[in-house]
Order: C-alpha cells, then sequence, then structure tokens
C-alpha cells in the first residue's frame, strides 16, 4: 500500500538553526506515528512543515497518492479562545466548513454528521453548551469531534493529552483506534512514553540535530532517549529498570 | 410623547437622522461584535484616531464632500492597517503596540493639518458629529457601506468566525489567511467612515463597541451576539437623537454613545453573563 506522506531527506531550522537533518520516512494507511522530543526539538515545527505553514530548509515532503483535500489537525491551545460564543456542535461543524453554503444554514446530512462525531468524541450531550461552560477534557473531545468532521486520511494531532484527564485520554485514544482502523494515518506529537509504546506503531524521535524514525519499539530505547536528550541517564535507567536489550521495552 | 416625536418628525433632517443611523445600525453592529470577540476593542479606536489625517487632508483639499471623506479616510485607515500588520510580521513589535505608534503619528498629522488650515473647519461638528450634516450624499455613503458590509460579512462569516476563535486552525486551512483579517480591517475603516458624519471621529467606536460588549453580557452564541448587538445600537440610535434633539445644544454623537452606555452598564448590571451571572473567569479560563 503506498504511504499517504513520503518525506525525503528533510531538515526544519529557522534561520542559521538547524533543528534536525536528513529524515526520511514514510507514513502508511492505518499507522500511528508518535513524534517524541525535548522542548524545541521541532515537533511542532514538523507538524507545521507537513500542514505547509512553514517551509523546510531542505528536503522533500512527496504525496504519492495525491496530496489530501483536507488533513485532520488538532493544534495546541494556546491561541485558543474559550470566550468565543459559539456552541459545542458549531466548534464540530467547523471541521466540515469548506463545503457549506455561505448564505445557508447547514443541511440535514451535515448536522447528522455532527451528531456522530460528538457521539463518537463522546459529548453528545454537551452539543448545545457554548463553549466557556466546558472542562479541558470536554474541550478537548469538542476539538476531536472537530477533526472527526474533517474526514481526513491524513490526521496530525500536537499534543492531544496535555491537559486532560487519564479516563478522557482512554476515550480519545479509542477514537485514535478507530481512525487507524479505518485505515487513516495519525501523527500525534506526545510525551507520555507509554501510551506511545502502547499505541503508536512507529515513532519519530527529535533532539540534539538528529531525527530517528522506526517502529515504536525499535526508537524508544533508553540509548536513544539519552543520546537525543530527551531524558538523562539516571531517569532512563530508572524508567528502563530490569531491561537489559540495549534498553527496548 | 407623541407631540414630541410628530414635533421632531417634521424636520426632514431628523427623519434623515432617523433613516441613516438606522442603516448605520445594521452595518457597524456586526464590524463591532468581531471587534469586541477579536480582542480588538482597543484597536477600533485607535483606528478612528488613524483615519484623520485623510479625513482632514480630503477636506482640506476638496472641501466637505463624501468622496474626498471616504478616499482620504480609506487610504489613511487602510495605509495604517497594512503597515500595523507589516511591522507586527517583520519586527519585534507586536500589533497592539504598532498600531499604537502609528495611530499617533496619524493622529498628530490630522491635528497638525486640521490647526493649520483654521477655523474654515467645523472643528465641533468634526469631532463630535452633527445630525444636521445628513445630506443626500451621506445618505447614500451609508446604504453603500451598509450594503458592502452585509454582504461581505455573510461571505465571510464562517472564515471569520474560525479565524477568532481558533486562528491556528484557520491558517491550516487556507491559503491566504491574511485576506480575512485585511478584509475585516478594510470593512472597520469603510464603517468609521460612513459613522463619521452623524457620530464625529471621536464617537464613532462607540456606537460599534458598547452595543457588541452590551450584547456580550447577554448571548452563548454568535447568532444572539450579532442580533442583540444591532438592537441595541438601534436603541443607543434612536433614543440618542432624540435626547440630542430635546436638548438642543447636545451634539449626536455623545448622546448616541451615552444611551449605549447606560445599556452597556444594564447589561454588565443584569445579564446573565455579566456582574449577576454566573460567569466566572475565575472558575473558566
Amino acid at each position: 500500500m503506498p504511504p499517504v506522506v513520503s518525506i525525503e531527506n528533510l531538515s526544519l531550522g529557522f534561520g542559521d538553526v538547524t533543528l534536525f537533518d536528513g529524515l526520511n520516512c514514510d507514513v502508511k494507511p492505518g499507522s500511528i506515528l508518535a513524534v517524541v522530543g525535548a522542548n524545541g526539538s521541532g515537533k511542532s515545527t514538523f507538524v507545521k512543515t507537513l500542514l505547509g505553514l512553514q517551509s523546510p530548509m531542505n528536503g522533500r515532503i512527496e504525496w504519492p497518492t495525491g496530496k489530501p483535500a483536507e488533513i485532520g489537525y488538532l493544534a495546541q491551545l494556546t491561541e485558543f479562545d474559550r470566550r468565543f460564543p459559539i456552541r459545542v456542535r458549531d466548534l464540530a461543524a467547523m471541521g466540515a466548513w469548506q463545503g457549506f453554503n455561505p448564505f445557508a444554514g447547514l443541511n440535514k446530512t451535515t448536522r447528522n454528521r455532527v451528531d456522530a462525531a460528538l457521539e463518537m468524541a463522546g459529548i453528545l450531550d454537551l452539543a448545545d453548551q457554548p463553549l466557556h461552560t466546558l472542562s479541558g477534557g470536554q474541550l478537548q473531545r469538542a476539538l476531536f469531534s472537530r477533526v472527526i468532521m474533517q474526514d481526513a486520511p491524513l490526521i496530525l494531532l500536537d499534543e492531544p493529552f496535555s491537559a486532560v484527564d487519564q479516563y478522557t485520554e482512554q476515550h480519545l485514544l479509542s477514537v485514535i483506534e478507530t481512525w487507524q482502523s479505518e485505515g487513516r494515518a495519525v501523527i500525534m506529537v506526545l510525551h507520555d512514553l507509554s501510551a506511545v509504546l502502547d499505541h503508536c506503531t512507529h515513532a519519530l524521535l527529535l533532539g540534539n540535530g538528529r531525527a530517528s524514525f522506526g517502529t515504536a519499539n525499535d526508537i524508544l530505547t533508553s540509548d536513544r532517549l539519552v543520546a537525543q536528550g530527551y531524558m538523562s541517564s539516571s531517569q532512563a535507567s530508572w524508567m528502563f529498570r530490569g531491561q537489559t536489550n540495549g534498553g527496548k521495552r | 410623547m407623541f407631540d414630541l416625536l410628530s414635533e421632531m418628525f417634521n424636520y426632514a433632517f431628523m427623519r434623515r437622522a432617523f433613516v441613516v443611523t438606522t442603516i448605520l445600525s445594521a452595518s457597524v453592529a456586526p464590524v463591532g461584535a468581531f471587534l469586541v470577540l477579536r480582542r480588538l476593542s482597543l484597536a477600533g479606536e485607535a483606528m478612528a484616531h488613524a483615519i484623520t489625517p485623510g479625513v482632514v487632508i480630503g477636506f482640506v483639499t476638496a472641501g466637505l464632500s463624501v468622496m474626498s471623506l471616504l478616499f482620504g479616510g480609506l487610504i489613511a485607515g487602510l495605509g495604517v492597517a497594512v503597515l500595523t500588520a507589516y511591522l507586527a510580521r517583520n519586527t519585534i513589535l507586536r500589533s497592539d503596540a504598532s498600531l499604537a505608534s502609528l495611530y499617533l503619528i496619524a493622529l498628530a498629522i490630522g491635528i497638525f493639518i486640521l490647526s493649520a488650515a483654521g477655523s474654515a473647519v467645523p472643528l465641533k461638528s468634526f469631532l463630535f458629529g452633527s445630525i444636521l450634516g445628513v445630506d443626500d450624499a451621506s445618505m447614500i455613503l451609508v446604504g453603500g457601506v451598509a450594503t458592502v458590509t452585509l454582504v461581505t460579512f455573510a461571505l465571510i462569516l464562517r472564515p471569520l468566525i474560525m479565524s477568532t476563535c481558533d486562528p491556528v486552525f484557520f491558517e491550516s486551512q487556507v491559503k491566504r489567511p491574511w485576506i480575512v483579517d485585511q478584509g475585516f480591517m478594510f470593512l472597520l475603516v469603510l464603517n468609521l467612515l460612513a459613522a463619521f458624519k452623524t457620530l464625529g471621529t471621536l464617537m464613532a467606536v462607540g456606537l460599534m463597541i458598547l452595543p457588541a460588549t452590551a450584547a456580550r453580557y447577554w448571548s452563548g452564541t454568535i447568532t444572539a451576539q450579532l442580533g442583540l448587538g444591532f438592537i441595541f445600537s438601534l436603541l443607543s440610535c434612536w433614543l440618542g437623537l432624540t435626547l440630542s434633539y430635546v436638548l438642543p445644544e447636545t451634539p449626536s454623537g455623545p448622546a448616541i454613545v451615552l444611551v449605549a452606555g447606560a445599556i452597556f452598564v444594564l447589561s454588565a448590571l443584569f445579564g446573565p453573563l455579566g456582574l449577576r451571572g454566573r460567569f466566572s473567569a475565575t472558575k473558566r479560563p
């Protein structure tokens, strides 16, 4: 099966600063790629480059089956206005806005799709609530329902679990696994290594100017995590205690 | 009451003022709503000052005609808006600091030229507006601006909502996100110019911001925000004009804005998202 996106010899950075270079990787349908790395290693920059919001310093991003009309995207919530006066169902509907008639309301098919997306995200009962009444976890579910509405073959999630409790994280991970079973490719920036090892097929480890790509088990070894500045050797030896195979879990 | 109304509407200039402010309310209400929602309330005020040099140069060179006002104001307003965006994108200054610097320069230029032009300029009506100034050309200007504003809003409403609520997501969705931002600034300048004759440069923003902030205390949806903003704006104009008729020395601009201010205070006190409501910024971000 051809990859959704194929990355060749990619280098990212700003001005004179190179974040990493020489990245080669293919992301296939049905795979979940975790992007892991220390702060400032280029994780969000990598996601924004895939979206076309930033240009690479070098290398190419190829779309073997054609660039998707829609790329699902969940950004960090730094610039999101939680006091904006819309309801949860309006936020979800934003995911499909490109097809809307500017002079008309939503048709019945779209309204049904919105309900289905909210149901999948577990917040259909909150559909008519204004955004400012939501908790952090409920808002993240609402944003997931917008990604569901985007109906995209490639989905990019930037730290999707940073402000949610364990129960919500489990539910959202089950949504991501549904996407995987539907043959969508998911790329997500994560800090929780156990979630990466349990749920992601592949990992991209960024740090110290390098980018390592492979299966999650091959990449997230204590040796690599230390070498690429993700954790100290004492943290790694505690995390990988009792393992002797080079730090593989 | 009935006598007052019938006497007031005997005057053609009062009838014109009511018609023109009614149309103006429909036009400025959505602009005001998004100024507030985009956290640009003060930028709106700054932009009202920024158009001054264009309006003054237009006046000095071509007299107090609608076209000189429109072109002078548009060039000055859009010039400041584009330069602000350029400086914010390419230098260390954020857009609020860039706008503050540029509007102060523009305002100083405007007042400098205004003073140099001498007593020929009707300063009071320039600053505070005059209902007597509403001639045919002004009515056509306000009608034209309202048409352009409402059609443009219908076309860009959803992108505008997205770029306001979640700018990062919006940028990921469209190739040229700045079109919506600059398009909105264009509508702002256009509406400031339309409000200029009745409200004056100092008060033009009042009719945009106060009805919108008052509506914000009552509305949990964007539809309610836009609808209520229009109703409050309309009420402010009608009551304000009546007030300025009853008290003949009162300029129309401050009278209209004072009524809008009263609606704001009542909304802050009694609106469900106001002081007595359940909203608390400490409980929810």
